[in-house]
């Protein structure tokens, strides 16, 4: 194409470098957030008012900041349950089925060691954390070990089954907590029970506890994918299912194997936000919006092309954006929702980017002709 | 119990028209599977409209007018751009979840237009959805337009020596297919549940596309399927037609869930799939590379 003295032309490129590729994302955000900006604008705010707004409630404000750190460190977690399966090839958008499973068996857990009467004799309040903990784990590899298995022993679409998953899970928290269900709470609200002060998750300097295990958990994957041969099999037979058979790699473990550990990293993400959280302890009846935040995991994992480590910074971003979007919605009169448009805007010029991961443009002056 | 029957195939009016738009990509080779975010679109702006203008006709028109303009999108992603589907469609799916909420939220709540006249319950919808599945048929087993996409869906390559515009036939099977998607949703939200709230298809649109692969691309066993699926679906929301309370209707929403998984792993084994395989377009979900 010709534009002036120039040509513009498209080249294919085998490989992206890290630079480019972060500089690509975010060249993506930026756009999407300008987009975004006609939003405000059609809502009567001015763009820049508006991000000022969003980013210093959710990065300079003594309120603001825990609250996005909560929100960053669950998109975390559900970026690294988004990533596992990725890196098989495999897409994994049942995060938000898979930390209800682990919620419900957390609280399952926290339910029979007498968390709705404290009078009971129950175990040292450690233990029953560290159990609830590994309920949380539990319950997220029973629902993500059913697409892992259904994928390895009959190929079955895992997109269709973790979406229908989603839902099954919806409705068995609402069975759970509504209604009389064994989950209820006190108040008849529609929501759950509340946790007893001595099984909240313990806090470290001001924080969740959970902070540091999703930082650390983003650093381990980092690991297993750069060094181990699990991650090296994991990897090759997302390149490649039938090369890998040749391998030695199963093709019937693999999916098994990453959904499980999604599904076990999912269920951390919802005992991190249900029982970790101050304020929370419960699960609350608006439980299905955390549902809908997890899918924030598949912009942060596919954004972060599949780097943990790289996926932090994004979800930090991220858990401000929604954080802050859901505090000048109420100060600036904006529509409710602004952070679900900014999901589905940002999902969207990400996606109209990949095509500068595969092509590059070049200019090239041309000759005056003669 | 007919009244029953009735919602049923009312409910079976959705699945059937937007499969059918999925299916129609899906022979031109494109895969879409954020089919769920062009329904929303399309249910959330047909629904919008219609309530503005208090017209039913204008609404539907809406939602066929921005369901092609999704599936535009997918397209230019999908066929110009020749980005991985599977990527573009969870693109779509997540940009229609997150924009209709924003959209739709101020008008939340029900419809509050008089319900569209219908035949012994059954509403127009229904008859328009059994009528376009004989159309796709036909189009597909005896027009020349039918083979094109067909074509275009199998090999590509041969197609285009053979002097067709794959682009462009791909192009209109897409915005096609996106018009039937948002039709769809546009049925959902102003005929079969005319009330507004967030994410209200709950994995209509995922069903659907579970429908395409059981259909085996055939508009008869889509709409076979569907209409199995709007009665699951009709049963758990009255789980009393069948059992008497033993349940919590809570439980009774998980299932049609829980039915289209069972199905779609009937439909992946070695015994379904060696039928199956016949059918699926060639080129499906693969870009084609253009020199």
């Amino acid at each position: 194409m010709r534009l002036g003295k120039y040509e513009v032309k498209l080249e294919k490129k085998a490989r992206v470098t890290g630079v480019e590729a972060t500089a690509i994302s975010l060249l993506a955000i930026l756009i999407g957030l300008a987009l975004v900006g006609l939003i405000f604008l059609q809502a009567g705010v001015s763009p820049l008012t508006g991000y000022k707004a969003i980013f210093s409630y959710a990065f300079a404000n003594a309120f603001g900041l825990p609250l996005t750190i909560n929100r960053s460190v669950f998109i975390l977690l559900c970026t690294c349950a988004f990533i596992v399966p990725m890196k098989a090839g495999l897409w994994n958008i049942g995060t938000a089925g898979q930390l209800y499973g682990g919620t419900l068996v957390a609280f399952g857990v926290a339910l029979v060691f007498g968390a709705k009467d404290p009078q009971t004799p129950t175990l040292a309040p450690g233990i029953v954390i560290a159990l609830m903990m590994l309920g949380a784990m539990l319950g997220g590899a029973l629902i993500g070990a059913i697409p892992g298995f259904l994928k390895g022993r009959f190929n079955t679409n895992e997109i269709v089954v973790t979406m229908m998953l989603n839902s099954v899970g919806y409705w068995l928290i609402a069975f759970m907590i509504k209604e009389g269900g064994p989950f209820m709470g006190g108040g008849g609200e529609g929501q759950g029970f509340k946790l007893s002060e001595s099984i909240f998750g313990p806090m470290i300097l001001g924080g969740t506890f959970t902070i540091p295990i999703a930082l650390a958990l983003a650093a381990l994957l980092y690991f297993v994918f750069a060094k181990t041969t699990l991650g090296y099999q994991i990897k090759a037979f997302g390149l490649s299912p039938s090369a890998a058979k040749y391998a030695g790699i199963s093709p019937h473990n693999v999916p098994l194997l990453v959904f499980i550990l999604g599904g076990v990293i999912a269920g951390l993400a919802g005992y991190h936000y249900f029982a970790a959280v101050p304020g929370v302890y419960k699960i609350p009846t608006n439980y299905g919006d955390f549902g809908d935040l997890s899918f924030y995991g598949i912009i942060c994992g596919l954004i972060s092309q599949g780097n943990p480590l790289a996926a932090i910074p994004f979800a930090l971003l991220f858990g401000g954006l929604t954080n802050g979007g859901r505090f000048v919605q109420g100060q600036l009169q904006l529509g409710y929702g602004i952070d679900y448009a900014l999901l589905g805007v940002l999902m969207i010029t990400l996606v109209a980017f990949q095509f500068f991961y595969r092509n590059t443009l070049v200019w090239k002056k041309l000759e005056r002709e003669s | 119990m007919w009244e029953f029957a009735a919602r049923s195939l009312n409910a079976s009016a959705v699945f059937t028209i937007a499969a059918l738009g999925e299916l129609i990509g899906q022979r031109a080779g494109i895969l879409n599977v954020g089919i769920e975010g062009v329904m929303l679109f399309g249910a959330t702006v047909g629904f919008i409209v219609a309530k503005t203008t208090g017209s039913y006709l204008l609404g539907c028109l809406a939602a066929l007018a921005i369901g092609g303009l999704i599936a535009a999108l997918h397209g230019f992603f999908s066929i110009t751009l020749g980005g991985d589907q599977v990527v573009n469609g969870m693109g779509i799916w997540i940009m229609g979840f997150g924009l209709t909420a924003y959209i739709g939220y101020p008008y939340t709540g029900p419809l509050g237009l008089e319900r569209i006249p219908g035949l012994l319950g059954l509403s127009p919808f229904f008859f328009i959805a059994v009528a376009l599945v004989g159309l796709t048929w036909w189009m597909f087993a005896k027009t020349s337009l039918g083979l094109r996409i067909r074509s275009a869906g199998e090999n590509p390559s041969v197609t285009e020596v053979s002097g067709i515009n794959v682009t462009r036939t791909r192009y209109l099977s897409v915005v096609v297919s996106g018009m039937l998607m948002g039709l769809g949703g546009a049925i959902y939200s102003l005929s079969y549940n005319p009330v507004w709230s967030i994410n209200f298809l709950l994995g209509w649109g995922f069903i659907a596309l579970a429908l395409v692969f059981f259909s085996m691309w055939n508009p008869f066993i889509l709409l076979g399927g569907s209409i199995l699926f709007g009665t699951l679906w009709q049963l758990s929301l009255n789980p009393q037609l069948v059992l008497q309370s033993v349940l919590s209707r809570y439980i009774w929403r998980t299932v049609p869930f829980i039915i289209t998984i069972a199905v779609l792993v009937l439909m992946s084994t070695k015994w379904f799939s060696s039928r199956w395989g016949a059918a699926k377009p060639q080129a499906l979900g693969l870009p084609r590379e253009e020199e």
